[in-house]
C-alpha cells in the first residue's frame, strides 16, 4: 500500500475534524407587523418534565397546523400555563422544568423565549403555586417556607416579602408530617387572598399529595391590604383541593362566584366535589357537587365557569393509578356543561372521548368562545373544538409538535 | 511484527535474519505455552502458527488478532497509556464510533455510545464474563488503565464467548495479566485533589503448576472544579450565572481483587478462585440536572464477590470447557436525611419538618443479590470449523430497607421491602469457520433469551398499592453472521449482520437506588445491525480503516430524564439509521505520528404509530451526538539524555458537535453538509452545545519501562464542557503520574 495514500487520508480526516470545529449561529427570520398573537403550546412527550414547544402565530390558529416553527420556543414545563392578562406565567421553567414561576416572552415578530424566572424549592410539589393579583402584586407559595405567603411583584417576577402564618395554622397532632399554607390553591378575591391549609401524612416529594391528615379542606382568608390572618374556612367530607400544576383548577364565574375542584381523598378519586364560595363571601356555601353521585371511582380535574355554566370532564370509567393506569392518557373523559343553579349535567355533543388535561386548562375562552381541548390520539385528534350551542365543532388540530396544552392569545409591543 | 510475512519477505523487508529466526523460536515458544492453557481461552489471547507450503508466520498481538478478527471490533490498547495520567473513558473517546458521556468528574457516571446506540444497549465485561454483578464497583468510570490490558470494543454483532444479550456492542475489559510474573505499581495526583493508585501483580512458579494474582485501584477525588450554575437571589428569588466551587462531590473508591489457582493439571487447565472486594462511597452535589445545589445527599456501594473459573480442554483439545460461577450481594445505600438545604456556595438554611434535600429522602439500605453463571464450550470439528456454545444465567434479588421510602398507600409496609427479582438467560451457539487458506473467515450464531421479572414502581407521588406489581417475562431469539475477507496480508473487508433482541437489564428495570428510577414495563428492543468495514495497514503500521453501519431497532430502550432529579428507561417505538466511521494513523516519520478519526451517524425515528407522535418521524433520536471526532500526534523520542530513555509527547483534541436534548423536526435541523454547520431556527435551551476537549502532556521513561512519569494538562482551553444537559464536567486540570514496574 501506498503510503502517499494513507498519509493524504489521515489528513484528510485531520482536517474534517478541525472544520467541524467550526460553525455559524443562523439568526431567526423575522416577520414583523402583527400586535396580536395567539399562542400555542404543546408537550412532545408525555414525561414528567413536559417538554414541548411554544409558537406564536399572528392570526387566529385554524385547521392542521405545525406547532413548530422558527421562533419557536423548545422547552421543559410545556404542559400547561397561567396567563394572565397579557403575560404567559408558567409553574414550570422552560430550561429545567424547574419549580417557580416563569414568564414567556414574544416578540413582535413572533419568536417566544423565556423571559424570567423567579425560583422557589424544586423538590416539593406544589412549589411555585402562584396567584396574580394585579401587575405589580402577586402571590406563591415557597416550600422551603412551607408556613409563609411568598409576595412577587409580577411584572419585575420578582419577590418582594413575605407573610408569616406560622402561629396562625401550625399544628403538633401525631401523624402530620407536612403543613403548608398555598400549596395548592391561591385565589384573590375582593381584596382577600384565599389560600388552602393543608395538614398531610406524607413526606419529601410525596408531601401534599393525597395525604390529608383530616377529613376536609381548609382555606386561609388572609386581608390582602393589611396582611392579616383573617379566618380558617373548611369543607368537610371531601379532600385533595385543586392540585400542584399550572391548572389551578378553580373557575370565577361572571358574577363572581368562586367554584373550585377538590380532587377526593386519593388520587383516584373518592369525595371528589366542585365547591363554592358565593362572589360576597368569604366561606362555602352549602352548594356542591359530589362527583361520587355521578361516576364511582371518578374524580374532578378540570372546571371552567361561565354564565352560570361549568364546564368540566367527567370519566366513563373508574380510574386507575399507577404506571398502567388509565387516569392520564387514556381517552375516557367525556366533557360537560353542568347548570350551576339547577345542577342539570348536559353531556357537549360532538367531542370524542379524552385524556386528561392535566396540567392545561380543559375548557377556557377564547375571543368571547368557550373552547375545549381535545386531546384523542386514537382518532387522531389533537387540537381544540368550540361549543356551538349544545355541540362543537374544530378549531384547529396540532398534527406537530405534541399533545395540545394551551391557547392563548395577547397583545405584544410593536 | 507485522502479520503473515514469508521468509522471502521477510529476506527483503528485514536487515536481521538473524533475528527473525529468534523472533520465529520465541513465537513457537509462546505457542506451546500458550495452547497448553489458552486454547481454552478466547481466539484473541492466543498466538497462531501453521504450517504451509512456505512457512508463514502470524504473529500478532492479542490485541492485533482481537482488532482484526472476523467481527468487528476496536481495541484500545491500555498498554500504551500505562505511563499518562489518562482516564480509560477518554482512551475510549478516542475511538471512533465511541462516545462515552460522563455526567461530572472522576467517578461519575457514564454512557457509553457505540455506533448510535447507547445505555445498557452496550454490555460490560470484565475478561469475557458480565460484570453487572459488581455493579459501580468496576466500570469504565473508575477503572484506571494500569489495570488493564486492553480494552475490546464490539460494534453491533458479539462473539458467541462473549454471550450478551446487548444490542449495540460490548466492551469487554481485558485484565492485566501479560507477564509470567510481575508486579506494578502507579500513582497519579491531579487537580481537585485527585489521587490515584494502582496496585498490581501476578506469580506462577516455573512449572506453571499454581499462580497468586492481585489487581487492585484506589481512587479518590474532591471533584470541587468550578461550575458555571443559576445561583438564586435569596431576596428576589431571580437567578443569575456565576461561577461556583463544587462542594459537596467527593468520591472515592477502592477496589481488589486478589486470586489464586492451578493450571496445567490433568483435571484443569486453568481452576481461578478470585475474591473481589468494593467500597464505593459518593457525595452527591447536584440532581441528574445541575439545578439545585445538594450538600449532605451521600451514596455507597459495597461488595464482596467470590467467584470460580474453571477451564479444561478435552479430547486432544478438541473440546474445551470455560465456566464461570459467581455468587454476592451488593450492598447499595443512599442517605437524604439533612433537614435543610444548601445553596450553591455551601451555605447552610434549616428548614423545620423538612427531611432531605432531594424529592426523596431516604435512608435506603438495599441488598442487590446476584447469581451469575457463565458456561462457554467450543469444540474444534476439524481445522477449520469450531461449533461454539455459550449460556449466561443471571438472578438479581432486590431487597431492602427505608424509613423514609415510599409505603403501600395507608399501611406501614416500605415499598422497597417487598421484593424484586430479575432472572435472565442467554444463550448461543455458533460456527466459527475458515476458508480458502484463511482469506475467508465467518462466524454464524444463533442466540435464545429468556427472562422474567417483577417488582414494584414506588417513585413517583402517588399512592402505591400492593397490586402495582408488575411482572414481565418473555422469550426472543436473535441470529448473526459475520465474515473478513483477506485481500492480502495487508488488507480485509469486514462484514458482520444480526437480528437481534436486548432484555432490559437489571438497572433499566430496578433503577440504581439513586437517581435512575424503575420502570418495570419496559419491553425487550430489537434490532437489525449491519457492520461492513475495510481496513487497511502497511509495514510502517500507516493504517486506515472505514466502516459504515445500518440499524433498525424496535423498543430502543433509552435513559430520559422525568421528575428532577430523576432519570428513567424508556422504550423508544422505532429508531433506524446508518453512519459511517473512519479511522487513521499516519507516521510522518519514526518519532511523529499523527491520528483522525470521525463518526457520522443519522440515526432517526421512523414508523411511530401514534398519531401524536407521527410528527416525530425521520426527526433525530433526541439526546444522542451525531458528528464527533478526534485527532492527535504523538511524538516518540528515544535517547534523550540517557541510552534507554524514551520520551513520549502527545496532544490530543476531541470534538463533539452540538445535539438536542428533545426531538426538533427534520426539517428545522441544523443545515449545511451532514448537518454541521448552524443551528436550528428552533429558539431551544435544550441543547448541548458544540464541545471542544483538547488535551496534551508527555511521559517519560529514564530506563526502560520500569520507572516512567508523566504529566498532562487536560482541557487546556478551560471550555465549558458538556456531555450531559447543564450538568458541567471539569475545566483544566493538571496531572502528573508515576509508574513503577518489576518483572
Amino acid at each position: 500500500m501506498k503510503s502517499g495514500i494513507l498519509k493524504m487520508a489521515s489528513w484528510g480526516l485531520l482536517a474534517v475534524v478541525l472544520l467541524a470545529g467550526c460553525s455559524k449561529k443562523n439568526d431567526p427570520d423575522p416577520d414583523p407587523d402583527q400586535n396580536e398573537k395567539y399562542v400555542v403550546i404543546t408537550m412532545s412527550e408525555n414525561t414528567l418534565t413536559k417538554p414541548g414547544y411554544a409558537t406564536a402565530f399572528d392570526s387566529k390558529p385554524i385547521g392542521n397546523i405545525s406547532n413548530i416553527a422558527a421562533g419557536t420556543l423548545q422547552g421543559m414545563g410545556m404542559g400547561g400555563w397561567r396567563p394572565y392578562k397579557n403575560w404567559l406565567f408558567k409553574m414550570f421553567n422552560t430550561s429545567a422544568n424547574e419549580k417557580g414561576i416563569e414568564r414567556l416572552n414574544v416578540s413582535a415578530n413572533g419568536v417566544v423565549t423565556s423571559g424570567g424566572f423567579l425560583k422557589t424549592n424544586n423538590t416539593i410539589n406544589g412549589s411555585g403555586n402562584f396567584v396574580v393579583q394585579n401587575e405589580t402584586s402577586g402571590f406563591y407559595w415557597d416550600a422551603d417556607k412551607p408556613f409563609m405567603i411568598q409576595r412577587f411583584n409580577p411584572t419585575t417576577l420578582s419577590r418582594t416579602g413575605e407573610w408569616d402564618f406560622e402561629s396562625n395554622i401550625k399544628k403538633t397532632d401525631e401523624g402530620i408530617n407536612n403543613q403548608s399554607i398555598g400549596q395548592h390553591f391561591l385565589a384573590v378575591k375582593n381584596g382577600k387572598l384565599f389560600a388552602d391549609v393543608h395538614y398531610g401524612k406524607n413526606t419529601g416529594a410525596q408531601s401534599g399529595m393525597f395525604d390529608d391528615f383530616f377529613s376536609g379542606i381548609y382555606i386561609a382568608v388572609i386581608d390582602i391590604a393589611t396582611g392579616n390572618y383573617e379566618k380558617t374556612i373548611n369543607y368537610d367530607n371531601t379532600g385533595g383541593i385543586a392540585y400542584i400544576n399550572d391548572n389551578e383548577m378553580y373557575s370565577f364565574d361572571t358574577n363572581g362566584d368562586l367554584y373550585l375542584v377538590t380532587q377526593g381523598r386519593s388520587a383516584i378519586g373518592g369525595k371528589s366535589k366542585l365547591l363554592r364560595i358565593k362572589a360576597a363571601a368569604t366561606d362555602f356555601d352549602a352548594w356542591e357537587i359530589n362527583m361520587d353521585d355521578i361516576m364511582t371511582g371518578g374524580k374532578f380535574v378540570s372546571i371552567f365557569a361561565d354564565n352560570g355554566k361549568l364546564y368540566t370532564t367527567i370519566p366513563t370509567v373508574a380510574l386507575t393509578g399507577g404506571p398502567t393506569g388509565n387516569i392520564n392518557f387514556s381517552e375516557i373523559w367525556e366533557f360537560y356543561v353542568i347548570d350551576a343553579a339547577s345542577k342539570t349535567r348536559t353531556k357537549i355533543n360532538d367531542l370524542p372521548l379524552v385524556t386528561n388535561p392535566g396540567a392545561a386548562y380543559g375548557a377556557q375562552k377564547l375571543d368571547g368562545k368557550i373552547i375545549f381541548r381535545v386531546n384523542a390520539p386514537s382518532i387522531n385528534v389533537n387540537g381544540y373544538f368550540e361549543l356551538i350551542g349544545s355541540g362543537a365543532s374544530p378549531v384547529f388540530n396540532v398534527s406537530e409538535g405534541g399533545s395540545v396544552s394551551g391557547v392563548y392569545k395577547i397583545e405584544v409591543d410593536q | 511484527m507485522n502479520a503473515g510475512l514469508t521468509y522471502r519477505r521477510l529476506q527483503k523487508n528485514h536487515r536481521n535474519i538473524a533475528c527473525t529466526y529468534c523472533k520465529l523460536a520465541a513465537f513457537l515458544i509462546a505457542f506451546s505455552f500458550v495452547s497448553s492453557v489458552a486454547q481454552a481461552q478466547e481466539v484473541t489471547d492466543t498466538f497462531k502458527v501453521k504450517e504451509l507450503e512456505t512457512i508463514h508466520i502470524t504473529s500478532k498481538s492479542a490485541t492485533q488478532q482481537a482488532a482484526e478478527q472476523s467481527i468487528k471490533a476496536s481495541v484500545v490498547d491500555t498498554r500504551q497509556a500505562y505511563q499518562q495520567p489518562a482516564t480509560l473513558t477518554e482512551l475510549i473517546n478516542r475511538t471512533p464510533g465511541m462516545r462515552i458521556r460522563q455526567s461530572g468528574g472522576l467517578g461519575s457516571g457514564t454512557d457509553i455510545s457505540i455506533n448510535g446506540f447507547q445505555g445498557k444497549a452496550i454490555r460490560y465485561m470484565k475478561d469475557g464474563i458480565p460484570v453487572d454483578y459488581l455493579r459501580e464497583g468496576f466500570t469504565i468510570a473508575s477503572i484506571p488503565v494500569n489495570s488493564l490490558e486492553r480494552v475490546e470494543i464490539y460494534k453491533g454483532v458479539l462473539p458467541v464467548a462473549l454471550g450478551a444479550d446487548a444490542l449495540g456492542g460490548a466492551v469487554n475489559l481485558v485484565s492485566r495479566r501479560a507477564q509470567p510474573r510481575y508486579l506494578a505499581a502507579s500513582y497519579e495526583i491531579a487537580s481537585f485533589n485527585t489521587h490515584r493508585a494502582t496496585l498490581s501483580g501476578f506469580y506462577t512458579d516455573s512449572a506453571k503448576r499454581w499462580f497468586l494474582g492481585m489487581n487492585g485501584f484506589y481512587n479518590y477525588s474532591d471533584n470541587d472544579y468550578k461550575a458555571k450554575v443559576k445561583v438564586t437571589d435569596p431576596n428576589t428569588s431571580n437567578q443569575v450565572y456565576d461561577r461556583v466551587r463544587l462542594f459537596h462531590n467527593r468520591f472515592t473508591n477502592v477496589y481488589g481483587e486478589m486470586n489464586a489457582g492451578f493450571t496445567n493439571r490433568r483435571w484443569a487447565d486453568e481452576l481461578a478462585f478470585t475474591v473481589s472486594v468494593f467500597d464505593l462511597k459518593r457525595q452527591q452535589n447536584h440532581p441528574a440536572l445541575m439545578t439545585d445545589p445538594y450538600g449532605a445527599v451521600t451514596g455507597r456501594q459495597s461488595s464482596v464477590a467470590p467467584t470460580l473459573r474453571y477451564k479444561k480442554s478435552f479430547l486432544q483439545k478438541r473440546l474445551f470447557i470455560d465456566q464461570f460461577l459467581a455468587h454476592n450481594t451488593v450492598r447499595v445505600q443512599r442517605t437524604d436525611t439533612l433537614a435543610g438545604r444548601y445553596d450553591w456556595y455551601g451555605a447552610f438554611y434549616s428548614i423545620p419538618g423538612r427531611v432531605g434535600e432531594s424529592r426523596q429522602p431516604a435512608l435506603s439500605d438495599i441488598d442487590y443479590t446476584n447469581t451469575t453463571s457463565r458456561t462457554y464450550v467450543k469444540y474444534l470439528l476439524n481445522r477449520r470449523h469450531a461449533l461454539e456454545f455459550n449460556n449466561v444465567f443471571t438472578e438479581v434479588r432486590q431487597k431492602g430497607t427505608d424509613p423514609y421510602g415510599p409505603k403501600l398507600h395507608n399501611t406501614d409496609t416500605s415499598v422497597i421491602s417487598l421484593p424484586a427479582i430479575y432472572k435472565k438467560i442467554a444463550a448461543g451457539i455458533g460456527l466459527v469457520s475458515h476458508f480458502w487458506d484463511d482469506k475467508l473467515e465467518t462466524a454464524i450464531m444463533g442466540k435464545f433469551y429468556h427472562y422474567r421479572s417483577s417488582g414494584t414502581e414506588a417513585w413517583q407521588a402517588r399512592p402505591i398499592l400492593k397490586t402495582d406489581a408488575v411482572t414481565q417475562t418473555g422469550n426472543n431469539q436473535g441470529a448473526a453472521i459475520a465474515a473478513k475477507y483477506n485481500f492480502t496480508t495487508q488488507s480485509f473487508l469486514r462484514l458482520s449482520a444480526e437480528l437481534a433482541n436486548r432484555l432490559p437489564d437489571q438497572e433499566e428495570l430496578f433503577g440504581d437506588g439513586i437517581w435512575t428510577v424503575p420502570n418495570f414495563n419496559l419491553s425487550p428492543e430489537r434490532s437489525l445491525n449491519i457492520n461492513l468495514g475495510y481496513r487497511v495497514v502497511n509495514t510502517r503500521k500507516d493504517a486506515l480503516e472505514i466502516n459504515g453501519f445500518y440499524r433498525r431497532t424496535k423498543d430502543l430502550i433509552l435513559l430520559v430524564p422525568v421528575q428532577p432529579p430523576y432519570a428513567q428507561y424508556h422504550n423508544i417505538q422505532n429508531v433506524k439509521g446508518f453512519g459511517l466511521e473512519a479511522d487513521g494513523v499516519y507516521h510522518l516519520n519514526s518519532i511523529i505520528a499523527v491520528n483522525a478519526n470521525f463518526t457520522w451517524q443519522d440515526i432517526r425515528l421512523f414508523k411511530l404509530s401514534s398519531s401524536a407522535d407521527g410528527w416525530q418521524n425521520n426527526a433525530r433520536l433526541r439526546n444522542t451526538p451525531y458528528f464527533f471526532a478526534n485527532a492527535g500526534i504523538v511524538a516518540d523520542i528515544g535517547r534523550v539524555a540517557f541510552k534507554e530513555d524514551r520520551l513520549k509527547l502527545y496532544s490530543h483534541y476531541s470534538f463533539v458537535r452540538e445535539y438536542y436534548l428533545e426531538t426538533i423536526p427534520k426539517r428545522l435541523e441544523p443545515g449545511g453538509f451532514l448537518g454541521l454547520f448552524g443551528s436550528s431556527s428552533v429558539n431551544t435551551e435544550l441543547i448541548i452545545p458544540n464541545q471542544h476537549f483538547w488535551t496534551a502532556g508527555f511521559n517519560y521513561a529514564p530506563s526502560g519501562n520500569r520507572f516512567s512519569v508523566g504529566v498532562e494538562v487536560k482541557n487546556i482551553l478551560n471550555q465549558d464542557l458538556y456531555d450531559n444537559y447543564r450538568v458541567q464536567k471539569a475545566g483544566r486540570s493538571f496531572h502528573c503520574k508515576i509508574n513503577y514496574t518489576i518483572q
